[in-house]
Order: structure tokens, then C-alpha cells, then sequence
């Protein structure tokens, strides 16, 4: 009991640090601006911690955090072998499979308003077929190995990416295009020079949604037929076996690609489109 | 309808009895189907009834690991296989045998004859599919035993984690899958795949069978007397119910078929299904054979590098109530 | 007759591809079965009618998955355990209560985001890391430790469905509540209205375009989840229990079917929220 207490203790007194940070100058800078969010995650942490070890929930319900980090350290290899097959070779190849063929059909159809009002409602009907249904027909076409997974993720990633690029070709003004026209540009240097540097935006966007979704599909693949190796494969195995640890080792570890990856999106878009009134502060 | 009235009787039932039923709650290891027709014929033939029993069935899956619902205290009593349940004892998880209705394993890899594949020293290099979630343990027991490895080198066998369904055989992504002799087995047949152009090792041929279906509680509500007396009530009604679909099967797979909400299963395949754990089934009484326990135990802790259990488990059974229940 | 046309002629052109990969495709199984039963296979024409006609498809013709849709939602009672219209209903009802709760939560979120600043570098970063968790890993134990607490069936479904559909809503609220530009700000400073009346009078008004627009995102996420919640209570009853069972039993028309029948859904769902859109902006005054 003394442990929740101190837990909640604890939680009161990281929420008046946060606050105080919060309202000081220590924010204005990015370090500070991470000590935030870095508090709330400590406290979520120790909160987690205390409760579980205070209240005696067993470990194979909820393991505290100690169990999992414990957990992490002696499965290194096994983690990165499962990284490897599923973050690498089945979302990551999916991904950039998927992105580039939404960009290519983006621009297929970017002179034709007739193909695009005929394929972005079918595109959305595809977009919501729900990934547990598309998982074992993927398999079923693709093997068992990281092709189908990869199959997965392009099918999830296609369309987002397709409507923001759709969106992001018609983003350029008006103006802009005229005067593209008076210096008597043909199609082409028009839409490199101008309309794609412009939609890049819009892209980036459809880019980022599409990279927490990569992950996600990669493992709810493997759920459906795996090599035994991967995580989505090592999540379904463990619960079986009552791994609740490597559950949540597996569970930190994606995670933490998924949002190491959006912040490389991020990153380079932040590159790219230096430019935009979004980037400015 | 049924449930309705049936609802109502026990009502009036419970009104006009003295005490009022006590209540169980049962896990299944996987989906409704024959496989636990002891149960549903129980109920719907008011055997748990008349032990003052009102028992709930809760139906498994994939994703439902009975170890982990017992231990959320999500059910009184759940069925699973003894290896995955000796398994979860060692993590810590107390549960005890208290009935073994299945006495036979219907455990079997079953193999394309086109593969090459024709006795169990022909697996190397091939392609094997195995359930994960508890069921892959006698499977890598035995592929221990034949001293091939399963990490996909050269010499040993490549292992892929099998859907729910025998795809990977009929699609001829694996050389082998693992089936169960009621189930799985008749669904590569009724894909159209010919037995003659089958070969399928039993594991109990190959001597590497564990026990499958028991019934597992947890310890310290067994050390509850009235809990106890509730399970050899449980116990006594469930094995009527099991000899009764031994002896009824169509009867038992038509029970099966009332209570499916999915309403996915069908006459055919749960009138095999039952044909087959009949076979199964039979030659128990409910109670643990400690032989075929030692057996088990054996095979489980002969792992190699890798075993499932490291220790002999201490009171993973007992006897305690199925004496009371079968006198 | 300008927007029906070309998505007429797209889906056109799609199910004849799809045929013909459907005769690709399922012409392995016609041969293999052939060379078994020791005959010559078949030539184009009987090729082609016994490739869509299959009863275990590699991919099931248009026309098949048709079948079966119309035969499990208007060919059967709708009480009938094997109607799709059933196992929608209960698909349906755990997205709606999830998906309540989801926009609840998520509008809450961002009140709070917008108001606090220790809420807004906190909540965000995380709420970003949150939706990078596998739901399909977590969703069993949340279902588990839901079940110790006596809380079964719809409740449980419908949190990991909010799960699902908060997030969105906490982006799009976010930006919403953020939208009106500084002169809107200054201009409710000098009437003396506080930070609560420009909250009510200004902010929520005009974050309404932006809500709309992640309902709709929240409630396609919300039918998601409640497919995914579906799987680890025994996937008993409800359009993901339909996918599995098809898939467990090797049914692939009846996988495309209910497939399609939560796609359907899915489409409905939004198709709603776009009426409430418009009805709601045309009364604010901000029709486009």
C-alpha cells in the first residue's frame, strides 16, 4: 500500500514540476522543451511500477517496468533479429514501395480530373478495408516471408499518400503557374520546378501518417503467418507462453522505431520544405 | 429460444430449491466446436443441472490463452494442454490438473507426398508449419529428439508459425503442417487433397504424444472446500457428458452446433470432428494416469538446450477430485 | 451524372482486371487438380469457368463475393447467426460506443492542451508514441485485466476502438481551437471577454470544419479497433470474429465478403458524419 501512496505522491509532485517548467524559460529552449514530456514519461513509469508492485498484480497480467527492462537487456539479439525482419525488410521496404507508387499514380493521373474523381472514391473504399482482413489474403498470395508483410504495408500506405499528393499537386496558386507560363515552361519543368516542390508539404504529411501505419502493418502481418522470427510474430508467441515481459519489450521496442521513424520523416521534411509558415517557429 | 427457456426452467428451478445453483465458469482452449462436446452436452442434457451447477461457457480462440484468463480471474476452471500448463506453473502461475478426459493425442504433422517427404528423417531442410501459443512445445520436443534444428540452417528445418487454417500445405509454401486428427486433418481433405497423396506422422506413433485437453484450476482456490466440492460436482457431470457424446456423437456435434454463434461450423465437419475425439477420449475416466503424466513431463524437460520445463513440477495434479467425483 | 461517370468507369475497368487475375490465379489449383485425377486440364473457355467459379479461390471472382454478400445479408434472416447484418449490428455498436467515447476523450485532450502549457509539451509526444503501440499486442491483456473487473462484451470492444479514434480527434481539435488568427483574438480582448467566453464564442466555433474532418478519420480508426477487439474475446460474434472464422476455416469468398461488408460500413459511417457536416456548417453559416 505505502508503494501506491508514494506513487501517487510522486505523480502529484512531477505534475507541479511540469507545470512550473512549463510556465519558465527553461520551455524556450529544445532541451527544455523535451524535459516535459520526458518527466511525464518517468512518471507514467515509476506511477506503473508502484502500482503494480503495491497492489501484487501478477506478472502475467501486468509485469512492472523493472521486469521488462530486465527482460530487454538479456534479449538484445532476439530483439534486433525481430527489428531486422519486421521494422526493416517488412515495413520499411513496404513502405517505400507503397509511398513511391502513390507518387507515381499521383502524378499518372495529374492530367487527367477524370481518372482522379474516378479513383480517389474507390481509394478511399480501399483505405477502409480493415488490415485484419487484407493480412491473410496477403499471405496467402505472398508466403510466409516479409514479402506479404511488405504487401501489407504498401496496400495500407497507398492511399493516404495518394490523396495528399493529389492534394499537394493542386496547392500551387494560380499565379504562380501563370508566371510559369510566360516564361513558356512546357509540362514537365512545370511540374518539377514548381508544383512538386510545392505539394512537398502536403506530402510530407501524408508521409508522416503513413509511417506510424507501416509499423502497425508490418506486425499485425505476422500475426497471420510467420517465419518464427519478427515481432509481430514474437508478440503472438509470447502470449501463448505467458511472456507478458517480452510482450512489453517487443511492445517498447516498436514503439520506439515507429516514432524514431516519424521523427526522421519529420526531419526531413523540416530539410525540404524550409520554406512553409508551418516550419517557421 | 432454447437458452430462454431453459433460462426460465432454471429460474423456477432455483426459486423453488433450496439453495440456489452454484455458479461455474469454464475457458475453452479454442473455438466452440466438438472438440468440447462433453461440456456443451453436459449443459444442454442438464447434467451440471442436476449437480446444482450453472455452468457458463466461455468460448476460446486465437489470441485467448486460457493460462492468462485464469489468471485474470476471468474463469473458475479452464482446459489446455499440459504442456503449456506445466509452462505456466514455472512462470508462476499455480495451476493444477484436476481431470484429464482426453486420454490419446490427436497431435499429427500431415505432409504433401509430392514433397519427398516419406519418415521423419526426410524433414531435413524442408519446411514445417507449427501453431505457436502454446502448442508448438511437443512439436520441438520432437524435432529435439530426431537432433534436427529448427533455426532454419542447412540440415535442420525451416519453421513458419501457421495461420489458423492448413493454407501454407495447400498453397505449398511448407512440405508439412500441423494438424489435429479431428480437425485441421479434414479441412486439407475437403480442400480436395487426396489421402493417398498424403503421409502424416501421429505424434503419439512417433512417441512423442503429450497430454492435450485437461482441466486446469488454480491452487489456492482448490485449498477452498467449497470450491472443491463445486469442482467434483463439475468434474462428475462433465465426464457423464463425455461418455454420453462417446456413445451419441451425432447427437453431440448437433448440441456443438446449437451453441456456435458464429455460426461459421457446420453438420459435416463437427459430426467428423466428434467422431474422431470419441477416439480420443476413450480409455479415460476422467482422472490423470500418472504414467502417461511422467510421460509427459519427460518429454517436456528433454528439450536439450531448450526445454520447456527445467524442473520436474511439483503438485501439477491431483487425484483429489476426481475420486470423490467418479465413485 | 460528372462524379458518377468516373468512378463508374474506374470500378469498371477494375472488376475486369479483376477477373482476369482471378483466372491467373486460381488456374494452379485447376491443373493441380487435373494432373491428380489423371485427365488433360481443361481448355480457355472450361479453364475460365472453373477458375471463378472455385469453391476455395486464391482470389474469389467479383461475382462470388457478390453472392455471398447478398446471400449473407439479404438472402438470410437477420437474426440468423450466419447474417452478416448480425455480426455487423455487433461490429457496428462497440464502433459507436468506442467511438463516442474516443471524441469525448479527444476534445477533452485538446481543451486541455490549449489551455495548459505543461499539458501541451506533455500529452502530445506521448499521445504520438501511444498510437506507434501495436493495438492487436495490447488488445488481449486490456481485455483480460477488463474481464478480471467484471466488464465484458461491448465494454471492453469499445475502449480499444477509443483507443483507436482519440488521437485524431486530439490532432484535429488541436489545430482547431487554434485556428482563429490573432486579429479574432484581439478583437474578443477589447469587447473584455475572458479566456472561457473566447473559448465558447470563438475557438469551439471555429474548430468545427476541423472536427468533421477527424470524426471522420476517428470513426473509420473506431470501426478498426472494434474489428481488432473482436479477435481475443474468441472472436465469437461480430464482422472481425467473421474474418477469422472464414480465414480459420479456409472460406476465402466468405473472408472478401465480410470484408467488403466492413468496408461498406466503414463508407456509411463517414458518409453520416459528411451529412451531420454539412447540416451542422450550413446552419453555422460555414457552408463552402
Amino acid at each position: 500500500m505505502t508503494l501506491v501512496v508514494l506513487s501517487l505522491m510522486f505523480w502529484a509532485g512531477a505534475w507541479v514540476l511540469n507545470v512550473g517548467l512549463a510556465q519558465s524559460a527553461v520551455t524556450r529552449s529544445r532541451a527544455g522543451r523535451l524535459l516535459v514530456p520526458a518527466i511525464f514519461g518517468i512518471t507514467v513509469l515509476v506511477v506503473w511500477e508502484g502500482m503494480v508492485r503495491g497492489l501484487g498484480v501478477s506478472p502475467v497480467i501486468l509485469p512492472p517496468p523493472s521486469a521488462v527492462a530486465a527482460r530487454i537487456a538479456v534479449s538484445l539479439p532476439t530483439l534486433w533479429a525481430d527489428f531486422l525482419q519486421t521494422a526493416v525488410k517488412g515495413a520499411l521496404l513496404g513502405y517505400l514501395i507503397g509511398c513511391g507508387a502513390a507518387v507515381l499514380t499521383a502524378i499518372a493521373i495529374d492530367r487527367s480530373p477524370f481518372l482522379q474523381r474516378g479513383l480517389l472514391p474507390v481509394g478511399n473504399f480501399v483505405a477502409a478495408l480493415p488490415i485484419v482482413g487484407i493480412a491473410p489474403i496477403m499471405v496467402m498470395w505472398f508466403g510466409f516471408d516479409w514479402q506479404s508483410k511488405a504487401a501489407v504495408v504498401v496496400v495500407m500506405v497507398f492511399f493516404p499518400v495518394l490523396v495528399n499528393t493529389v492534394a499537394g499537386l493542386a496547392a500551387s496558386d494560380r499565379m504562380q503557374r501563370d508566371l510559369m507560363a510566360t516564361w513558356s515552361a512546357s509540362y514537365w519543368q512545370g511540374l518539377f520546378k514548381l508544383r512538386l516542390p510545392a505539394a512537398m508539404p502536403f506530402i510530407f504529411n501524408g508521409l508522416k501518417i503513413a509511417s506510424t501505419l507501416a509499423l502497425i502493418g508490418a506486425i499485425v502481418a505476422e500475426f497471420f503467418g510467420s517465419p518464427i522470427v519478427g515481432m509481430g510474430f514474437r508478440i503472438n508467441a509470447s502470449i501463448g507462453q505467458l511472456a507478458l515481459d517480452m510482450i512489453w519489450a517487443e511492445i517498447a521496442v516498436a514503439a520506439l522505431a515507429g516514432s524514431a521513424f516519424y521523427g526522421l520523416v519529420a526531419l526531413i521534411e523540416r530539410g525540404v520544405t524550409f520554406w512553409h509558415p508551418s516550419q517557421r517557429h | 429460444m432454447k437458452k430462454l427457456l431453459t433460462g426460465a426452467m432454471l429460474a423456477l428451478m432455483a426459486g423453488g430449491a433450496a439453495q440456489a445453483a452454484d455458479d461455474v465458469t469454464l475457458q475453452l482452449k479454442w473455438v466452440t466446436q466438438a472438440q468440447f462436446a462433453g461440456y456443451y452436452v453436459a449443459q444442454a442434457k442438464g447434467f451440471y443441472e442436476e449437480e446444482g451447477l450453472n455452468v457458463t461457457i466461455l468460448p476460446g480462440g486465437p489470441d485467448v490463452a486460457p493460462t492468462q484468463v485464469i489468471a485474470g480471474g476471468g474463469a473458475d476452471v479452464v482446459i489446455d494442454w499440459m504442456p503449456s500448463a506445466l509452462a505456466a506453473r514455472e512462470k508462476g502461475l499455480a495451476l493444477v490438473n484436476i481431470a484429464q478426459p482426453f486420454k490419446s493425442s490427436g497431435m499429427m504433422l500431415t505432409c504433401l507426398k509430392e514433397s519427398g517427404v516419406a519418415s521423419p528423417a526426410d524433414f531435413a531442410d524442408k519446411t514445417l508449419g507449427v501453431w505457436f501459443g502454446g502448442n508448438e512445445y511437443p512439436f520441438l520436443n520432437w524435432m529435439n529428439k530426431l537432433g534436427l534444428k529448427t533455426d532454419g540452417s542447412a540440415g535442420g528445418v525451416t519453421v513458419l508459425k501457421q495461420g489458423f487454417n492448413v493454407d501454407p500445405l495447400l498453397q505449398k509454401q511448407a512440405a508439412c503442417v500441423s494438424t489435429m486428427t479431428y480437425n485441421e486433418y479434414w479441412q486439407v481433405i475437403d480442400a480436395g487433397v487426396a489421402p493417398e497423396d498424403l503421409v502424416v506422422f501421429k505424434y503419439e506413433d512417433e512417441g512423442v504424444a503429450t497430454l492435450e485437453d485437461g482441466l486446469y484450476v488454480m491452487e489456492d482456490k482448490l485449498a477452498d472446500p467449497a470450491f472443491a466440492e463445486k469442482m467434483v460436482k463439475f468434474v462428475r457431470a462433465s465426464m457423464k457428458g463425455w461418455k454420453y457424446a462417446e456413445a451419441n456423437p451425432d447427437e453431440a456435434a448437433m448440441i456443438v452446433l446449437d451453441n456456435d454463434a458464429t455460426g461459421a461450423q457446420t453438420e459435416l465437419h463437427q459430426k467428423r470432428m466428434m467422431g474422431e475425439i470419441a477416439k480420443l477420449t476413450a480409455g479415460s475416466n476422467g482422472a490423470l494416469d500418472p504414467a502417461d503424466y511422467d510421460r509427459t513431463v519427460a518429454a517436456l524437460m528433454s528439450g536439450g538446450s531448450d526445454p520447456v520445463i527445467t524442473k520436474a513440477p511439483e503438485g501439477a495434479w491431483t487425484h483429489a477430485i476426481t475420486d470423490l467425483a467418479l465413485q | 451524372m460528372n462524379r458518377i461517370l468516373p468512378v463508374l468507369t474506374v470500378v469498371l475497368v477494375i472488376v475486369a482486371l479483376w477477373y482476369v487475375a482471378a483466372v491467373g490465379m486460381n488456374r494452379a489449383w485447376v491443373y493441380d487438380q487435373a494432373s491428380r485425377a489423371g485427365v488433360e486440364p481443361p481448355g480457355l473457355g472450361g479453364l475460365i469457368t472453373a477458375t471463378i467459379n472455385q469453391e476455395r479461390p486464391v482470389l474469389p471472382a467479383p461475382h462470388q463475393v457478390a453472392a455471398e454478400l447478398w446471400k449473407s445479408t439479404v438472402g438470410m434472416a437477420v437474426t440468423s447467426k450466419r447474417s452478416l447484418i448480425y455480426h455487423g449490428w455487433i461490429t457496428v455498436s462497440a464502433t459507436l460506443l468506442g467511438f463516442a467515447m474516443g471524441t469525448v476523450l479527444g476534445v477533452v485532450l485538446a481543451v486541455g492542451i490549449i489551455h495548459n502549457r505543461a499539458m501541451d509539451l506533455s500529452v502530445m509526444p506521448w499521445a504520438i508514441a501511444s498510437q506507434t503501440i501495436p493495438i492487436l499486442a495490447i488488445a488481449p491483456m486490456i481485455i483480460v485485466v477488463l474481464n478480471s473487473v467484471g466488464l465484458q462484451g461491448l465494454v471492453p470492444k469499445a475502449i480499444i476502438s477509443a483507443y483507436l479514434s482519440f488521437f485524431p480527434v486530439v490532432v484535429g481539435m488541436v489545430k482547431g481551437l487554434r485556428s482563429p488568427d490573432q486579429m479574432q483574438l484581439d478583437l474578443l480582448k477589447t469587447y473584455n471577454a475572458g479566456d472561457a467566453a473566447a473559448f465558447w464564442k470563438l475557438r469551439l466555433p471555429a474548430s468545427v470544419p476541423y472536427l468533421f474532418a477527424s470524426l471522420k478519420v476517428g470513426i473509420a480508426a473506431s470501426l478498426v479497433g472494434a474489428i481488432v477487439g473482436e479477435l481475443p474475446t474468441g472472436a465469437v460474434a461480430g464482422l472481425g470474429a467473421r474474418l477469422l472464422s472464414g480465414s480459420y476455416y479456409g472460406q476465402t469468398v466468405q473472408i472478401w465478403a465480410a470484408l467488403f461488408a466492413a468496408a461498406i460500413v466503414a463508407a456509411g459511417l463517414v458518409a453520416l458524419i459528411g451529412v451531420a457536416e454539412r447540416g451542422a456548417l450550413k446552419r453555422m453559416g460555414m457552408a463552402r
